[in-house]
C-alpha cells in the first residue's frame, strides 16, 4: 500500500525567497519501506523532512502537495498529525523535554489527551520493546548519548506513528551507540513495517539496509529508486560517490576492468528474511554495497597477484617531541578509579598524530591533561620539552597550545561571525569557524577533540586539508576521534588508547593493518587478500594492478 | 502499614499541609510544645543528615526571633525591668520565646516536607491542578543539570583557549558574565530544539492529560480519612476556644478541661505519625528479617 | 492521578471551587485561627492570587516556543549564581518580563522561587516568595516600553525591585510573628534586613547593566528568525 506521496513539491524560506530549497521534488513509498535520503549539505534534505512533518514546516512559501495515507498533513486533526508522523533530530539532548524517563514516554500521549490507564499500558509495552525497564524510573539527565536517543525514538513510537521521519539521528553519537540506534530503527522497520524516512550524515551503514533512496542537490531530486539501482545511477557523479559507503566507491573505480562476476546472491533475504520485490537483477544489482558484499566482488574479478604495493617505507619521522606523557596517572576524585592508568605518549614536532579508542578509554581526559585543564596525580607531562606545571599564567596558551573541543558551541563567545550568527551555520561551518578562533593565538601544538563529530565526508574533507595545511607549516596537531575512516586518511602516527593507557602506535598505515575490528572498511574488505589497504583508493589502486597483470597475462 | 514517604504524594501534602497551617497559627504554650519536640524527633528520624548544621541554625533564629519582641513589644503588665525608657515584660518575653519555638518548629517541619516531598511529587501534585505549570516546572528540572554541565565545560573551552584567566577580580568577574552570556545564547537557540520535539509529539494541541507512576491505594484514603477526621476535630475545639490562650495583657492559665486534652492528644498523633510510621517499619523489617533469615532452620 | 471523569462534575467544581470553597475556606480559617488572622488572610490571599493567574496560564494558549524560553530564562536565573546569596534571579525576571512579556515575567519570576526553594527548604515563604518575584516580572512587562527605552529607569526599577522583595517579604514576616501589622516591629525588620537588601538592590544593578542588553538582543534574534 502506498503510504507517502511527493508531488511537485516546492518549497523557499521566508528568508531567502528567491531561492527554491525544494524545486519540485516527487516520490513514493510503499509501507514498510525504509527510505535513506542522501545529498550534500544545503542540498535540501532537512527541507525536505520538515515539510512531512506540519507542525515544523517553517516559514516560506510552499507549493505542490504531500500525501500521507492519501491525506495532505494540512487535513488532517491536530492530534492525527502530531501522531501519524514519528520525527527525531540530532541533538539527543535537546528533544528530551521532561526529567523522568518515565514522563518523557508519556509525554506524547499526555499532549494526546489520552487516559491515564491506556498511557499506563502503552508506555510500560514501549519500554519493554526498546529494553528501557531498568532506567524506567531515572532522571532523563543520567543517561548516555545512546540512551538518551534510543528513549527519544522511544517516546515517538508510543504514540503509535505510520510513518517515522528521522534527522541525522546517530550524528552525535559514537560509533557502538550509532549501530545500536541504526539496528533499533532497522528492527522497527521489519517487525512492525514501518516506513522510515531517514537522513544520516554518514552513509557507510544506512545504506546496505535501505530499501530505497533519494538522491538530492540543490533542492531536486538527482535519483530515486531501490538502493541499488540508484547508487548504480550514481556512478560518474564525483562529488555524490565520495560520500558512499567503500564499496561502492571501489567498485564505481573498477567496474570497467573487472569481470563482472559478482555473484548474484539475494544478500537481501539472506539476511534479513524479507523477500524482495525487486526482479530487476541487471547490471546493478551486481553493485557491492557492504563489507561482505565489497570483499566478494573484489574476490571474485581480481586476483591477488600482487598482495601489495611496493612503497618505500617512509623513513620514520624524527625530531624533537612537542607533547610527551610519561607515566601519567590521573584520576577524577580521591576515591574514584584511574582515568588514565600509566600513560605514554611521545607526538613529535610537526606530525598528525590521532589518538583512536572506545568510549570510557579516557581519550577525552588524555587531551585535557595534555591542554593543561587537569592535573595527573603522578607522571609527568612535558610540552615542547617542558613541564606543564613550569608553564606560568597563561604563557602555556600563548602561541603554544590551543584545544579545539568537541563541542564547538563552547567557543563562540560573540553572537556574530563575519557578519554572521554562529548558531545560524552548519555543523561543519561550526566546526570550521570554531577552528579559524581557536587558531587566533597562533598555536604551535593543536589539540582536536572529535573534530569531525556530526559532519557529512565533504565538510570532514575541508577539515582533513586545512589540517593538513597546518601541519605543513610546523603546527603539531594531535587528534583524538573514534572516526577510523578520517584518521587513516589523515594521521602520520597513530595509537590505540585502552583502559587509560595507550596499547598501541604506529604509523597510519601499519596500524590500521594491524587491527582486526578497529580499522576501515576498506581494510575488512581486503583483508587476507590484499596487504596494507587502508583507504578505498588503495584497494582500487592494488585491483588495477591485478587485473592489468590478468589482461598482460 | 509503609515507610512515610511511599504513600500517595496528594495524601503526603495534605498531611504536610494540615499540620503546618494548624502548628502555624497555634498560640496555645502546650501545643507548640508538642510541635517542636515532634519536629525534633521527626528530623532525627526522617532528616538526620546534616541536621547539626541546622539546629545550630535553628537555634540562631530562635535566639534573634525570641529576643525581638521585648524589645518592640510593650504590652504586658508584669514589668521585669526598664530598658531605654521602656518597660520589658514578662509577657513579652513570654511570647517572644513562644514564637521562637513556633519557628523553630515550622522550620524543621518544612526541612522534613522538602526532604520528603521530592521535586516529582510535588510535579504530581501540581500536575492534577495545573498541567501546564507542572510540565514547566518538569522542564526547568531537566535543564538545570544540562546547563551546569554545560557551563562547565564552556568554562573549560575558554581557559584552554587562555582567556580565562583568575589573576584579579575584576577579569573573574568579566569572565563569568561572559560565560553567562555564552550559556544564555547557548541555551535560547537549542531551546528551539526542545521546542520543535515538542510540537512533533503534540504539545498545545489542547487539553493535556497528566500521567504519573504513582497511584491511589487503599492505605492512602485510610491515612486520608484519619487525617480528615484528627484534622476536623483539632479545627472544631480551636474554634470553640477549648485550647484559647493569651499572653497580653496577662498570661491567662493553660486549658486542662478534657477538651483540650483531647486536642493536645490528638494533635501530638498527628506530628508524630511520620515518625511512629518509621517506627513501626522498623520493627516490623526487623522480625520479618529474623523470620525469613530463621526459616531454613526451622 | 485523581482525574476527574465526568465533564458536568468538572465544570460544577469550576464554579464551586471560586465562590463557595475559597470564601468558606477564609471564613473557617479566620474563625478557627481567631488570634493570628491577618496572617492567615495574608498567606490565603497569595495563594490565591497566585491561583488565579496560573488558572489564567493553564487557559491560554501561549506559544510552545515562547514556552521554552520561558524555561530556558528560568534555568539561567536558578543556575546562575556567581557568588553565594548574589543570583541574577531579579534581573532575569525583570527581562523576561520586559522582552517576553508580563506573563512571561511572572512565571520566570514565580518558578524560580519555588525551584529555588527546592534546594533551599520550602515553608510558608514560598508562595510569598513566589508572589514578590512573580509581581516584580508583572509590573516590568506592564512597563516594558519606558524601561527598554532608558537605561536610567531600568537600573532604578532594579534597585526598587530588590527593595520591593524585602519590603513583601517582611510584611509577611511582621503579620504572622506579631497577629497584627506593628510598624515599629516592620521597620525593625526592615532595617535588620538593610545589609540584605543593599546587596539585593546593588547586584540587580549590576546585573541589569551588563546583562540586559545583551541578553534582549539575543532574545529578540529568536522572535525574528524563529517567528515567536
Amino acid at each position: 500500500m502506498e503510504i507517502l506521496r511527493v508531488e511537485d513539491l516546492r518549497f523557499a524560506y521566508q528568508i531567502s525567497p528567491d531561492k527554491q530549497a525544494l524545486d519540485g521534488v516527487s516520490f513514493a513509498l510503499e509501507r514498510g519501506d525504509l527510505l535513506c535520503v542522501c545529498g550534500a549539505t544545503g542540498g535540501g534534505k532537512s527541507t525536505l523532512l520538515k515539510m512531512l512533518k506540519r507542525e515544523l514546516t517553517p516559514l516560506g512559501k510552499k507549493s505542490g502537495r504531500v500525501l500521507i495515507g492519501g491525506k495532505s498533513p494540512e487535513e488532517m486533526s491536530e492530534h492525527e498529525s502530531a501522531a501519524t508522523v514519528g520525527y527525531v533530530m540530532q541533538r539527543p539532548e535537546q528533544q528530551i523535554v521532561t526529567d523522568k524517563v518515565w514522563h518523557e514516554l508519556a509525554f506524547g500521549l499526555e499532549n494526546l489527551a489520552v487516559p491515564q490507564k491506556e498511557i499506563r499500558r502503552r508506555v510500560s509495552e514501549i519500554a519493554g520493546y526498546f529494553g528501557i525497564e531498568s532506567w524506567f524510573e531515572m532522571s532523563t539527565d543520567e543517561l548516555s548519548g545512546g540512551q538518551k536517543q534510543l528513549l527519544n525514538l522511544a517516546a515517538v513510537m508510543v504514540m503509535q506513528p505510520e510513518i517515522l521521519v528521522l534527522d541525522e539521528p546517530t550524528a552525535q553519537l559514537d560509533p557502538i551507540a550509532a549501530s545500536n540506534f541504526i539496528a533499533t530503527v532497522v528492527k522497527l522497520n521489519r517487525e512492525l513495517a514501518l516506513t522510515v524516512v531517514i537522513v544520516e550524515h554518514r552513509l557507510e551503514d544506512i545504506i546496505p539496509v535501505s530499501d530505497k533512496l533519494l538522491v538530492l542537490e540543490d533542492g531536486k531530486v538527482v535519483s530515486f529508486g531501490d538502493t541499488r539501482d540508484c547508487v548504480g545511477r550514481l556512478i560518474g557523479n564525483e562529488r555524490l560517490l565520495r560520500s558512499m559507503p567503500a564499496a561502492v566507491r571501489i567498485y564505481a573505480a573498477t567496474h570497467d576492468i573487472s569481470k563482472n562476476t559478482f555473484p548474484v546472491k539475494d544478500t537481501d533475504e539472506v539476511k534479513q528474511g524479507a523477500p524482495r520485490t525487486d526482479t530487476d537483477m541487471g547490471k546493478n544489482s551486481r553493485l557491492p554495497l557492504d563489507v561482505c558484499e565489497g570483499r566478494s566482488y573484489i574476490e571474485n574479478n581480481f586476483g591477488n597477484a600482487i598482495r601489495s604495493e611496493s612503497v618505500t617505507d617512509a623513513e620514520a619521522p624524527e625530531g624533537e617531541y612537542a607533547l610527551e606523557f610519561k607515566e601519567v596517572y590521573l584520576r577524577y576524585t580521591k576515591d574514584g578509579s584511574d582515568v588514565l592508568r600509566g600513560m605514554d605518549l611521545r607526538v613529535r614536532k610537526g606530525e598528525i598524530f590521532c589518538i583512536l579508542g572506545g568510549n570510557g578509554a579516557g581519550k577525552s581526559t588524555a587531551v585535557s591533561a595534555a591542554a593543561g585543564l587537569i592535573r595527573p596525580y603522578s607522571g609527568q607531562i612535558k610540552v615542547f620539552g617542558k613541564k606543564i606545571k613550569d608553564y606560568r599564567g597563561q604563557e602555556l596558551y600563548r602561541n603554544c597550545v590551543a584545544m579545539l573541543p568537541q563541542d564547538v558551541q563552547t567557543v563562540f563567545t560573540e553572537d556574530s561571525i563575519d557578519g554572521r550568527h554562529p548558531y545560524d551555520l552548519s555543523g561543519g561551518e561550526q566546526q570550521l569557524a570554531a577552528l579559524k578562533i581557536v587558531l587566533e593565538t597562533e598555536p604551535r601544538l593543536l589539540i582536536l577533540d572529535e573534530p569531525t563529530k556530526g559532519i557529512d565526508v565533504y565538510a570532514a574533507e575541508q577539515m582533513g586539508k586545512k589540517l593538513r595545511e597546518l601541519a605543513d607549516s610546523g603546527v603539531t596537531v594531535v587528534i583524538v576521534t573514534h572516526d577510523v575512516e578520517f584518521a587513516a586518511r589523515l594521521a602520520d602516527r597513530c595509537a590505540l588508547l585502552f583502559n587509560g593507557e595507550i596499547t598501541s602506535c604506529d604509523r597510519a598505515k601499519a596500524f590500521f593493518s594491524g587491527n582486526y575490528f578497529y580499522t576501515t572498511a576498506a581494510n575488512r574488505m581486503t583483508r587476507g587478500f590484499y596487504d596494507g589497504v587502508v583507504t578505498s583508493e588503495d584497494a582500487v589502486r592494488l585491483c588495477r594492478l591485478n587485473a592489468d597483470k590478468q589482461t598482460v597475462r | 502499614m509503609k515507610a512515610f514517604d511511599s504513600y500517595n504524594p496528594i495524601v503526603l501534602f495534605v498531611y504536610f499541609l494540615t499540620v503546618t497551617v494548624i502548628s502555624m497559627f497555634a498560640f496555645n504554650p502546650v501545643m507548640i510544645a508538642i510541635a517542636l519536640v515532634s519536629g525534633f524527633l521527626s528530623t532525627l528520624t526522617l532528616a538526620r543528615e546534616g541536621c547539626g548544621r541546622f539546629f545550630i541554625y535553628a537555634a540562631f533564629i530562635f535566639i534573634v526571633t525570641s529576643a525581638a519582641n521585648p524589645v518592640f513589644s510593650h504590652n504586658g503588665v508584669t514589668v521585669l525591668f526598664v530598658m531605654n525608657d521602656n518597660p520589658v515584660t514578662l509577657e513579652a518575653v513570654l511570647y517572644g520565646v513562644a514564637m521562637g519555638t513556633l519557628i523553630c518548629a515550622i522550620l524543621m517541619l518544612m526541612r522534613i516536607f522538602t526532604k520528603i516531598m521530592t521535586g516529582d511529587k510535588m510535579l504530581y501534585i501540581m500536575g492534577s491542578a495545573s498541567p501546564k505549570l507542572a510540565l514547566l516546572i518538569s522542564m526547568t528540572f531537566r535543564f538545570i543539570p544540562l546547563f551546569h554541565r554545560q557551563a562547565v565545560k564552556t568554562e573549560r573551552t575558554q581557559r584552554a583557549l587562555g582567556r580565562y584567566t583568575e589573576e584579579n577580580a575584576i577579569d573573574t568577574i568579566r569572565m563569568k558574565l561572559k560565560i553567562f552570556s555564552m550559556m544564555t545564547t547557548w541555551g535560547l537557540e537549542n531551546g528551539i530544539v526542545t521546542a520543535d520535539s515538542m510540537s512533533a509529539r503534540g504539545y498545545g494541541t489542547g487539553r493535556r492529560t497528566s500521567f504519573s507512576v504513582y497511584r491511589f491505594r487503599r492505605t492512602d484514603a485510610v491515612l486520608l480519612a484519619v487525617l480528615a477526621v484528627f484534622a476536623g476535630t483539632i479545627a472544631y475545639l480551636i474554634a470553640t476556644d477549648a485550647v484559647k490562650f493569651s499572653y497580653y495583657p496577662k498570661m491567662s492559665g493553660i486549658a486542662h478541661t478534657p477538651a483540650a486534652i483531647v486536642c493536645y492528644v490528638l494533635y501530638g498523633l498527628m506530628c508524630m505519625l511520620p515518625v511512629m510510621n518509621e517506627l513501626e517499619e522498623k520493627i516490623k523489617w526487623r522480625y520479618l528479617e529474623s523470620r525469613i533469615l530463621g526459616s531454613p532452620i526451622r | 492521578m485523581v482525574v476527574i471523569k465526568s465533564s458536568g462534575l468538572r465544570a460544577a467544581l469550576k464554579i464551586i471551587i471560586p465562590f463557595i470553597a475559597i470564601p468558606a475556606l477564609v471564613l473557617i480559617g479566620v474563625y478557627v485561627f481567631e488570634d493570628k488572622m491577618y496572617a492567615y488572610i495574608s498567606l490565603v490571599i497569595t495563594i490565591l492570587s497566585i491561583v488565579l493567574f496560573i488558572s489564567g496560564f493553564e487557559q491560554r494558549k501561549i506559544g510552545t516556543r515562547r514556552m521554552v524560553l520561558v524555561v530556558v530564562l528560568t534555568v539561567m536565573s536558578v543556575v546562575g549564581r556567581f557568588f553565594p546569596l548574589i543570583k541574577p534571579v531579579t534581573a532575569i525576571t525583570v527581562i523576561a518580563g520586559i522582552y517576553l512579556g508580563g506573563e512571561a515575567g511572572f512565571l520566570v519570576g514565580a518558578i524560580s522561587a519555588v525551584i529555588s526553594n527546592f534546594f533551599w527548604g520550602q515553608g510558608p515563604w514560598t508562595p510569598f516568595q513566589m508572589f514578590a518575584w512573580g509581581l516584580i516580572g508583572l509590573i516590568a512587562g506592564l512597563a516594558a516600553k519606558p524601561l527598554k527605552k532608558s537605561r536610567a529607569v531600568l537600573l532604578t526599577y532594579g534597585a526598587l525591585a530588590g527593595m520591593l522583595f524585602s519590603f513583601i517579604m517582611d510584611i509577611w514576616t511582621v503579620l504572622w510573628y506579631n497577629n497584627g501589622f506593628d510598624v515599629k516591629l516592620y521597620l525593625a525588620a526592615i532595617s535588620t534586613a538593610v545589609p540584605m537588601t543593599v546587596v539585593y538592590a546593588a547586584s540587580n544593578v549590576i546585573f541589569l547593566f551588563f546583562l540586559a542588553d545583551p541578553i534582549g538582543r539575543k532574545l529578540d534574534r529568536i522572535k525574528t528568525v524563529y517567528g515567536i
